[in-house]
């Protein structure tokens, strides 16, 4: 492992403007990378839960149904929940 | 790279780099906070509003301002339950 350096891909013999947005880059990755992760965390938990109440001996081509139809619902909710929150720190900025 | 040339690759960010990395990287902390107050949320509203068997990929009439009243109240309940402790430690 070489460090929080070659993480991000950084090359000690490039530009100091061009380290400074690898850097930059790399945060953001980081960030994005573990927001997917929660995100398919969540719909596993969820979905598995709402589409496979008893598991049987093999997924019924209804419970991949069901999967496939929770999984974009979920981020469909997820995306309005985001919105809702938005509006209400906008509105009420003390909290 | 060892972390030695990474750490000296870092030494020459001069000051206003150095605020420059900070905002950002503050700036992406509360992103990550945002969005992990979302996942939370996301997942206590579900529970609360998609009690429906799913047949569909879209979210119906009803369960849209389920949802929005859930992040709502769930706030209103956080700021009451703040103001009553407060009350509480003001009287011990």
């Amino acid at each position: 492992m070489s460090g929080v350096g070659g993480l991000f891909g950084l090359n000690p013999n490039s530009s100091k403007d061009e380290r400074k947005q690898a850097l930059m880059q790399g945060i953001q990755h980081e960030t994005n990378v573990e927001n997917a992760r929660m995100l398919i965390e969540k719909i596993n938990e969820k979905c598995f839960e709402k589409c496979i109440p008893k598991p049987g001996t093999s997924l019924s081509s209804g419970e991949s149904l069901c999967l496939t139809n929770c999984m974009q619902k979920y981020m469909a909710s997820w995306n309005i929940i985001s919105a809702a929150y938005i509006g209400r720190i906008k509105s009420d900025p003390a909290i | 790279m060892d972390s030695q040339a990474a750490a000296s690759s870092m030494s020459d960010f001069n000051e206003s780099d150095r605020k420059e990395l900070q905002q950002f990287i503050e700036n992406e902390h509360q992103k990550a906070k945002f969005q992990t107050n979302v996942h939370n949320l996301t997942d206590m509203c579900w529970s609360k509003c998609m009690t429906a068997k799913i047949s569909g990929t879209t979210i119906d009439k009803n369960e849209k301002p389920c949802l929005e009243n859930c992040v709502n109240r769930f706030i209103d309940s956080q700021k009451t339950i703040v103001k009553q402790l407060d009350y509480m430690g003001g009287r011990a």
